[in-house]
C-alpha cells in the first residue's frame, strides 16, 4: 500500500505512531476511538434529556409560561452561528485533507470567532436572567412578572435544567475553543503531526459537530416549546 | 509544502472528500430546517403533542444531516456507523426510565400546595421558596462543599 | 549496548549471558515511569495504586466488623459508622473493583494477548492512570477532610440538600475516576478492533479478550450516566441548582433510576473481567479447551447488553411502578442464564481435564463455587414478594459480598498468581500460594455466611447498633472472626509476592506450560512485546490431550523444591530456549 515502505513494512510516515502498521490503520484507530468519545458524550447529555422530558411532560403548563422569558431571537442567532461553525469546521477539514494551510487557518478562525460570538450572547442572556432573578434560589421570582404566571418551584426546575444544560454546553464550548485554538496554533507553527495528516483536524471536528449537534436539540426544546 | 491531497497519497487508503458544494448545500439546508422549527412553533397544529412531535421530528432530521455528511458518516467503515447507531439506541434505552412515570400517579411533594398561597395565582413577592432552615436566606448561602 | 543495566551478579559476566533490557530494566527513572506510554508499566502503577486504595477499604471494613461486634457498637460515633461504610463502599466500588482488574490486567495483557505492540492510545492510557490518581487523592481529601455519610448510593434529597459531609469533593473525585475507566474502556475497544496480529481472528481471541471487550463497552455506555447524575448532586449542592429537589416538584426517585441505570452494568464491570480470568485459568489449569467457546463468547456480550435493562431491582421498594417491577423482575432472572452458561462451560472444561490444583486454580475453583452462591442469592433478591422481605438486609450485603468478594477478588488475586511470573519475570513459593488460597476461602465463608442467616432473620443492614436486638450478636461475631481471617489470607500474598521480587527464582517465558501470546515472549516482556509481530494460526487453548498425558507423567517424577505448581521448565536458564514442554511450538 505505502510505496515507499520499508522492509518491515512501515511506511517512512513521519505521522505513523511506533504501535501501528500503517496510516491507514492508524486513522481508523483514531477516528474510532474518538466516535466511542463521542458515543459517551451521547450518554453523558442524554441522560439530561431525560429529566428534561419527565419534568416536562409532568409540569407543561408551568414549564410554558416560564420559557416565555427566554429570548427566541438570541437563540435562534446562536443557532445559526453555530451552524456556520460547524460548516466551517467541515470545510477545515477538507482542506486539511487536501494540504491547503491557508484555508484551515482561515476556517479554524472562522469557528473560533463563531464559538466567541455563541458564547457572548449566551452571557448576556445568562446577565438577563441574573438581573431578572430567574436563577434558582432563595432570590428566585422576586420579579414575578418574568415568571410570566408559572408557578415558582415548577419554574425553577425549569431554570434549574436551563442553567443546567445550556451551561454544560457552554463548558463544552469553551473546550472546544481551547481545542480549536491550539490545533490553529499547531497549523500556524506547521508541526508535523497536524499538517501530515488530516486526522487530529477530523477529530477535533467531530467533536465541535457534537457540539453543535447538542445545541440543535437543545434549541426547540428550550426556547420553541408550544402551547399545551 | 506537498501538492498531493492526503486522500491519494500512498498509504492513505484514499479517505473520501466531500465536495464543497455538499457542505454548503448542507448549511443551507440546516437553516432552512432551522427556519421551518420556529415557523412550526408559532403555528397550532391542534394538539401539543403533534407540535412537540414535529420540533422533535425536524430536529432529528437536522441531526441527521450533520452526522451523515458533517462528521462524514456517509464515508465511514460499518465499524463507525455501528458505534453511532448503538450509541443513539442505548440513549433511546434510557427513556424506559420514563415508563415507570407513565404507570403510576407521580405527585409531587404535598407540601408544595400548603405552602404555595391560594389566593388566585398571582405570583407577589413573598417569601419563596419558603425558608424551612434559619440559613436558607442568600446571605447565610455558601456552597457546601 | 553499554547502555542496558547489567543485572546484580553478571558484571562480571560474560556480554551473551546479559538478558537483554525488558520493560522493567529499560529504564529505572522514576520520571520514565510518570512519563511512560508502555502499557505494562501502566498496568504495574495501577496495580500499586489500587493495592492502596484496596488497603484503605480494607480498613475500613474491618473498622465496620469490629463495630458490630457489640449490640451498642463499640468505639465510633454513628454518624462517624455512617463515614466508615460510606468510605468502604466507594473506595472499594469506585477506586478498587471497577478499576482493578481491566486496569491492572487488561493494561498489561491486551496488548500481549492480541499481539500488538501496544495498546491504541498510549498517551490517554497514562492519562487514564492520572485521572484515576487525581480522582483517588479527591476522594481521599475527601475522607480525610471528614468523609460522606450518605452511603456509596448517594440517595437524594438527603446527599443533595441535608448531609453536611464533604460530598461535593467525593463526588468530583469519584468524576475524575469515571473518566479514567472510559478512557480506559476507549483505548480497549479501539485496540481489539482494530490491533490484532495477523490471523487472529475474533474467535481465536483468548475470551480474557472478550471479557474486556464486553466491559469495555459497558464501561462507555454506562459510566456518563452516572458522572452526569453525580455531578447534578453537586449542581444542587454548590449551584442551587434544583433537578431533584421534591419541594420543586422534582422527584427523588429519578435519581435512583438514573444512579442504578449505571451502577447496575457497573456490577457487571467488576465481574466480567473475573469472567474472562476464569475462563483463562481454568482452560489452562485443567489442560482443556474451554468447553463451548462461542457460547462463552457471546454469553459474555449477552450479560454486557441485558445488564442494562435490569436496574430497577435495586428500586423494588422504592416507590416505583409495580408494573416496572415486574419487567425488571423477569429481566432480572434472565440475566442469570448467560452467566449460569458460564459456570456449566467451566464446569465441563474441568470434567475429565488433567487438573493441576495451583494457587491460581484453587483460586479459580473458589470462585465457582463462591459465585454460584452468590448469584443464585441475587435470585431470591430479583423476585419481588422476597426481595420486599430480604432488601436493606444483611442478606444484600452477603449476596452483593458474595459476588463482588468471592467472585471478583478471588478471580483478581487468581489472575495475580497467574501472570505474576509474567509480570515480573519472578516465581514465588507456591505452596504458600497454595495455603494462603485455602486460607483466603475459610475466611471469606466465615465472613459472608453467616450474613445470610442474619439477613433472612431481618438484620438490616447499614445499621450502627442492634441493642433492641441482641440475638443478632453471635451472627455479628462469627462474621468478624472471619473477617479476621480473610484479612490475614489477604496480606499474606503481600509479603511471599513482594519477597519474590527480591529473591524469587527467575521465570522463564512459560512457567506455568499455558497456552496464549503472552506466554510467546520473554518474562518479563520486552518494551515492544514481542520480537516480531506473530501470526496466528490455531486457536488460543489448543491442549494435545496425548502430551498433556506425557507431560503429567514426568510432573509425577520431579522432586519437590516448593515451586511444584510450575512446569519442570519454569525457571529461567539463560543459555537454553524456552521448556519445549507445553505452549505453541
Amino acid at each position: 500500500m505505502a510505496a515507499i515502505a520499508d522492509a518491515h513494512g512501515h511506511g517512512h510516515d513521519e505521522a505513523l505512531h511506533h504501535q501501528f502498521e500503517d496510516m491507514d490503520q492508524q486513522n481508523e484507530a483514531y477516528l474510532v476511538g474518538m466516535w466511542t468519545f463521542l458515543v459517551t458524550e451521547v450518554m453523558f447529555f442524554g441522560t439530561l434529556f431525560i429529566i428534561y422530558t419527565l419534568y416536562r411532560s409532568m409540569y407543561q403548563m408551568d414549564w410554558y409560561l416560564a420559557h416565555e422569558a427566554l429570548n427566541i431571537p438570541m437563540g435562534g442567532v446562536n443557532t445559526i452561528i453555530l451552524l456556520i461553525s460547524s460548516f466551517t469546521v467541515a470545510v477545515a477539514v477538507r482542506s486539511a485533507q487536501r494540504r491547503e494551510r491557508n484555508l484551515v487557518l482561515w476556517n479554524l478562525g472562522i469557528t473560533l470567532v463563531c464559538a466567541f460570538a455563541f458564547l457572548g450572547i449566551k452571557g448576556v442572556e445568562y446577565m438577563e436572567k441574573f438581573q431578572h432573578n430567574l436563577y434558582p434560589g432563595p432570590e428566585f421570582g422576586r420579579h414575578p412578572e418574568y415568571l410570566h404566571g408559572a408557578a415558582p418551584n415548577f419554574a425553577q426546575l425549569y431554570y434549574g435544567l436551563y442553567f443546567g444544560m445550556t451551561g454544560l454546553h457552554a463548558v463544552h464550548v469553551i473546550v472546544g475553543i481551547i481545542v480549536i485554538a491550539y490545533l490553529w496554533v499547531k497549523w500556524f507553527l506547521n508541526a508535523k503531526n497536524v499538517t501530515l495528516d488530516y486526522v487530529p483536524t477530523e477529530m477535533v471536528g467531530l467533536y465541535w459537530h457534537f457540539v453543535d449537534l447538542v445545541w440543535i436539540f437543545l434549541f426547540p426544546l428550550m426556547y420553541l416549546m408550544p402551547k399545551p | 509544502m506537498a501538492t498531493t491531497p492526503l486522500s491519494k497519497a500512498a498509504g492513505h487508503g484514499g479517505h473520501h472528500e466531500v465536495k464543497f458544494n455538499h457542505l454548503f448545500g448542507n448549511l443551507l439546508a440546516l437553516m432552512a430546517l432551522m427556519g421551518i422549527t420556529i415557523w412550526a412553533s408559532y403555528v397550532n397544529f391542534g394538539n401539543s403533542t403533534i407540535n412537540n412531535l414535529i420540533a422533535l421530528l425536524i430536529a432529528s432530521v437536522k441531526a441527521c444531516l450533520v452526522i451523515w455528511i458533517f462528521m462524514g458518516v456517509k464515508f465511514a467503515t460499518p465499524l463507525t456507523r455501528l458505534w453511532v447507531a448503538v450509541g443513539f439506541i442505548v440513549f433511546i434505552l434510557m427513556f424506559g426510565i420514563l415508563g415507570d412515570y407513565a404507570t403510576r400517579r407521580f405527585e409531587p411533594t404535598a407540601g408544595w400546595e400548603m405552602n404555595r398561597p391560594n389566593d388566585g395565582g398571582t405570583a407577589l413577592p413573598r417569601e419563596w421558596p419558603p425558608a424551612k432552615r434559619p440559613e436558607q436566606g442568600a446571605e447565610n448561602f455558601r456552597p457546601r462543599l | 549496548m553499554s547502555s542496558i543495566p547489567i543485572e546484580k551478579g553478571l558484571e562480571n559476566s560474560s556480554p551473551h549471558q546479559r538478558e537483554p533490557a525488558n520493560y522493567l530494566t529499560v529504564d529505572w527513572s522514576l520520571k520514565s515511569w510518570l512519563t511512560t506510554g508502555d502499557h505494562k508499566r501502566i498496568g504495574i502503577m495501577y496495580l500499586i495504586s489500587i493495592s492502596f486504595f484496596f488497603l484503605l477499604g480494607g480498613i475500613s471494613a474491618g473498622l465496620i466488623r469490629y463495630e458490630l461486634t457489640s449490640p451498642a457498637g463499640r468505639v465510633l460515633e454513628s454518624e462517624t459508622y455512617n463515614k466508615i461504610f460510606s468510605a468502604h463502599g466507594i473506595l472499594m466500588i469506585f477506586t478498587f473493583l471497577v478499576v482493578a482488574i481491566p486496569a491492572v490486567f487488561g493494561n498489561f495483557l491486551l496488548p500481549l494477548m492480541i499481539g500488538a505492540r501496544d495498546l491504541a492510545f498510549p498517551r490517554l492510557n497514562l492519562m487514564s492512570w492520572y485521572l484515576y490518581m487525581i480522582g483517588g487523592t479527591l476522594i481521599l481529601g475527601g475522607m480525610i477532610n471528614g468523609g460522606v455519610d450518605s452511603g456509596w448510593t448517594f440517595y437524594v434529597p438527603y446527599s443533595s440538600m441535608y448531609a453536611n459531609s464533604n460530598i461535593a469533593l467525593v463526588i468530583v473525585g469519584i468524576f475524575f475516576g469515571g473518566f479514567s475507566s472510559i478512557t480506559t474502556g476507549i483505548n480497549f475497544i479501539v485496540t481489539t478492533h482494530k490491533m490484532r496480529a495477523p490471523g487472529m481472528t475474533w474467535f481465536r481471541l483468548p475470551l480474557f479478550v472478550w471479557a474486556m471487550y464486553a466491559t469495555s463497552v459497558v464501561i462507555i455506555l454506562g459510566t456518563p450516566v452516572v458522572a452526569i447524575t453525580l455531578l447534578l448532586i453537586v449542581f444542587e449542592r454548590v449551584f442551587q441548582l434544583p433537578i431533584f429537589s421534591p419541594e420543586l416538584g422534582g422527584d427523588p426517585v429519578l435519581f435512583q433510576h438514573l444512579f442504578w441505570f449505571y451502577s447496575h452494568p457497573a456490577v457487571y464491570i467488576m465481574i466480567l473481567p473475573a469472567f474472562g480470568i476464569q475462563s483463562e485459568l481454568i482452560a489452562n489449569f485443567a489442560r482443556k479447551r474451554i468447553f463451548g467457546y462461542h457460547f462463552v463468547a457471546f454469553s459474555t456480550l449477552a450479560i454486557a447488553g441485558l445488564g442494562f435493562l435490569v436496574w430497577g431491582h435495586h428500586m423494588f421498594i422504592s416507590s416505583q411502578s409495580m408494573y416496572q417491577g415486574i419487567v425488571f423482575s423477569l429481566i432480572s432472572f434472565l440475566v442469570a442464564v448467560p452467566s449460569a452458561v458460564k459456570i456449566f462451560n467451566w464446569t465441563a472444561t474441568l470434567y475429565k481435564g488433567n487438573i493441576r490444583l495451583t494457587s491460581p486454580m484453587i483460586y479459580a475453583l473458589s470462585f465457582i463455587g463462591l459465585f454460584t452462591v452468590g448469584g443464585l442469592t441475587g435470585l431470591f433478591l430479583g423476585s419481588l414478594g422476597t426481595n420486599v422481605h430480604l432488601t436493606n438486609t444483611y442478606f444484600i450485603v452477603a449476596h452483593f459480598h458474595y459476588v463482588m468478594v468471592g467472585g471478583s477478588l478471588t478471580a483478581f488475586l487468581g489472575a495475580l498468581h497467574y501472570w505474576w511470573p509474567k509480570m515480573t519475570g519472578r516465581l514465588y513459593n507456591e505452596s504458600l500460594a497454595k495455603w494462603n488460597a485455602v486460607l483466603v476461602f475459610v475466611g471469606f465463608n466465615l465472613t459472608f455466611f453467616p450474613q445470610f442467616v442474619m439477613g433472612w432473620m431481618g438484620m438490616p443492614r447499614r445499621y450502627h447498633y442492634y441493642y433492641f436486638a441482641p440475638e443478632y450478636q453471635p451472627y455479628h461475631l462469627m462474621s468478624t472472626a472471619g473477617a479476621s481471617v480473610l484479612a490475614l489470607g489477604l496480606i499474606i500474598p503481600g509479603f511471599y509476592l513482594l519477597k519474590s521480587l527480591a529473591n524469587g527464582p527467575k521465570a522463564s517465558a512459560n512457567p506455568w506450560g499455558a497456552h496464549g501470546l503472552e506466554w510467546e515472549t520473554a518474562s518479563p516482556p520486552v518494551t515492544t512485546n514481542f520480537e516480531q509481530t506473530p501470526i496466528v494460526m490455531d486457536e488460543v487453548y489448543d491442549f494435545d490431550p496425548v502430551l498433556e498425558h506425557e507431560q503429567a507423567q514426568a510432573r509425577k517424577a520431579l522432586e519437590p523444591t516448593g515451586y511444584e505448581g510450575y512446569e519442570p521448565g519454569a525457571l529461567a536458564e539463560p543459555k537454553k530456549d524456552e521448556s519445549d514442554l507445553g505452549g505453541k511450538s
